[in-house]
């Protein structure tokens, strides 16, 4: 774990948070209850396949679900910055980009084609109100250097010349380059060559640790997590189903699903039919259930309590498994979730997680 | 079987006062593939593996070399007399969003294919019912509840599945799947290599596969073959086990570093290598392509082109005057 020792390294703490989006079927929830500190100085992923909610929970960092969708209950306290829930107007802009970096998915399609990167750059400045508008330029500069590229030479470039992995760190520049210490990466190196991604992973966990940063990952690939991530949450149809510090999750995970996700990873080495597909398939807005466990359907362990009982949050340490199933010891803590309300999800529900960080 | 000899390929890029630039995708490439083998290209984007695979899938032409199928040269054809010759390589793109037309069920989806080889064979329209729903069995879905529904209405591993489906209903000799697996979700990925590699053992369909991801082409087919391509150029081939344990080329044991290592779970091999930036490719071709990124090159290797054989007595064809094994892929540290 690489705690810093910068103190401007901002904590998050994200409690109880449900975002539903407005369908013809009703609200449905794409993120129900969710539980999640982001410790200062640290880098967290959040790993998930496709309709698993992990876009949904990066956008509410920022509170920029958009409608369709809302936040319909919890809190994202930010240090430094409150509870970015009820931030609103001005306020929410101004803390995007200087509070909050934000690194899209598919940097290409988010840098505008017609401007080179150095007039978006001060584009960026002007609308968030910088005087020092050469100092941004020279830092930017240095921060596209220290990622080993020709800075200067960048900034002249539109993103057509520009290849996919330098623009996924000209996307990282312009999350950085404001001073952001919280930053929210969203499948930094998809669509990314092999060695690219093993480059873009490398250049994060680095610029992390200099500038001091917390950090969060976003992502399908279990791989990145594992390369770039000090603690790892898994998510699944909308919850968190299991967390903890990334190689104990990875070297010993405890949910079904997280299990059958690793399994389901064909390797390099080994007996290739050790590698087992997971049955079903991930559940949609639509098709998540309502009440119960929400993995039950592909589960190998399933059992009649899973069909009705939300699973037990339990807590070990550092690790944090909601299963009915999962043994986790004499020491255990379990805190039985009160019964959830189904379409406006996790109203006055507050299922604690006693984290505790090592 | 199904071998190349020699295929090259430039694309010349439109414009520019002095005519453009070429880019040279494939450099003299060799393959050959059994009937009912499997074989997988590996590489980063851009390396020509999807242009060999489009060549392959009859969508590309060629500018020099040869294909020859089941021992008919491909050049001694016209044109026209060559389809039926390519209609037997069918492709599988890596996005089973574009590739199914979504204002058509996945029923008229098979049904065009699937009337084409009825005229063909003279057979019913009865046939054609019974042979899209044992396809779609097949494939592993129920044609009951597939058949009428439109490709928005399929998760992604379905639609594939679809793809593949339909891609039978011409009674392919060869699959070529590119990059067939990455856009599936990582729990229904193994479900489609997993289907790809029964096809093969149920029908002798060979498979080649295209991919940027070495686990799965391991996955494919244990027997089968690996080709290692950079910059339009086979640098290293063999059998997959021997490619992926024994890796001689530094280009490959770049790729194989760069794969994750799912640290607590497995032990990350001691020599990995890390190349340099890739780097702009106006380089004289009077050397060994990677030899700019390569952190191993000598003199020769900048003033040289290696060409594919059995230098140092290894197991595996490569492309490098100094070959040598590193141990760069991760080693399992638990069992799940």
């Amino acid at each position: 774990m690489s705690v810093t020792s910068d103190k401007r390294a901002p904590g998050v703490r994200i409690s109880d948070l449900s975002v539903v989006y407005r369908t013809p079927a009703g609200e449905l929830p794409a993120v129900r209850g969710i539980d999640l500190e982001l410790v200062p100085g640290t880098i967290t992923g959040v790993v998930g396949e496709s309709g698993s909610g992990k876009s949904t929970l990066a956008l509410s960092l920022l509170n920029a679900v958009q409608p369709p969708g809302r936040i319909s209950a919890g809190s994202v306290e930010i240090d430094g910055l409150g509870d970015v829930v009820a931030l609103g107007g001005d306020d929410l802009r101004r803390a995007r980009g200087r509070h909050v970096g934000y690194v899209f998915q598919a940097a290409q399609s988010s840098l505008n084609p017609l401007k080179t990167v150095g007039k978006q750059l001060l584009d960026l400045g002007r609308s968030h109100d910088v005087e020092d508008l050469p100092g941004l330029v020279k830092e930017a500069r240095s921060l596209l250097d220290r990622m080993g590229m020709d800075g200067a030479r960048v900034l002249d470039s539109h993103q057509h010349e520009l290849s996919g992995g330098m623009r996924q760190r000209v996307g990282i520049m312009l999350a950085l380059v404001l001073n952001a210490h919280l930053v929210v990466l969203d499948e930094p190196t998809t669509a990314l060559d092999m060695i690219t991604q093993a480059t873009i992973l490398r250049i994060i966990r680095e610029v992390h640790e200099e500038r001091g940063l917390t950090t969060l990952v976003i992502t399908h690939d279990l791989g990145v997590v594992a390369e770039v991530a000090d603690r790892l949450a898994v998510m699944y149809g909308g919850r968190v189903v299991e967390q903890g510090p990334t190689r104990e999750v990875l070297g010993d995970p405890r949910h079904p699903y997280t299990r059958g996700l690793l399994q389901a990873i064909p390797r390099l080495v080994g007996d290739i039919d050790e590698a087992r597909a997971l049955p079903g398939r991930p559940p949609t807005l639509g098709t998540i259930p309502a009440d119960g466990c929400v993995f039950r359907e592909r589960c190998a362990v399933r059992m009649d309590v899973c069909e009705t009982g939300e699973p037990p949050v339990l807590t070990q340490g550092p690790r944090i498994v909601a299963c009915h199933a999962a043994d986790m010891g004499p020491e255990a803590v379990t805190e039985p979730a009160k019964e959830r309300q189904t379409v406006t999800a996790g109203v006055g529900d507050t299922p604690t997680t006693g984290e505790e960080q090592a | 079987m199904i071998t190349g000899k020699g295929i090259t390929k430039t694309f010349r890029q439109r414009g520019g006062m002095l005519g453009g630039r070429e880019v040279k995708a494939l450099r003299g490439v060799d393959f050959t593939i059994e009937k009912g083998g499997a074989v997988s290209f590996i590489g980063e984007s851009g390396c020509g593996k999807t242009t060999l695979g489009r060549i392959l899938a009859g969508l590309e032409s060629y500018d020099s070399g040869e294909i020859v199928i089941d021992g008919v040269p491909m050049s001694s054809l016209r044109q026209k007399s060559r389809q039926p010759h390519f209609r037997r390589i069918q492709l599988i793109h890596q996005d089973p969003y574009s590739a199914l037309n979504p204002a058509r069920t996945i029923h008229q989806a098979l049904d065009a294919p699937l009337s084409l080889r009825a005229k063909q064979t003279g057979r019913s329209r009865a046939w054609m019912e019974e042979r899209a729903e044992e396809l779609l069995s097949l494939v592993g879905l129920d044609p009951g509840y597939v058949l009428p529904r439109y490709p928005h209405q399929l998760s992604g591993g379905m639609r594939q599945r679809v793809v593949i489906a339909r891609a039978l209903t011409v009674d392919p000799d060869m699959l070529v799947a590119d990059e067939a697996t990455s856009m599936i979700d990582v729990s229904l990925r193994l479900g489609i290599l997993a289907l790809l590699k029964d096809l093969r053992d149920r029908l002798g369909v060979s498979v080649l596969f295209i991919t940027h991801d070495v686990a799965t082409a391991r996955y494919i087919g244990l027997d089968g073959e690996l080709y290692v391509i950079y910059r339009g150029q086979v640098v290293e081939r063999g059998p997959v086990e021997t490619v992926i344990a024994d890796p001689v080329h530094p280009y490959t044991q770049s790729l194989l570093s760069a794969i994750p290592v799912l640290h607590g779970l497995e032990v990350p091999g001691e020599e990995r290598v890390v190349p340099t930036e890739a780097v702009d490719p106006s380089q004289q071709d009077a050397a060994c392509l990677f030899a700019a990124r390569c952190p191993f090159r000598t003199e020769r290797c900048v003033s040289e082109l290696p060409v594919l054989g059995h230098d140092g007595g290894t197991l595996q064809e490569h492309a490098c005057f100094h070959p040598q094994r590193r141990s760069v892929v991760a080693t399992p540290a638990v069992q799940l």
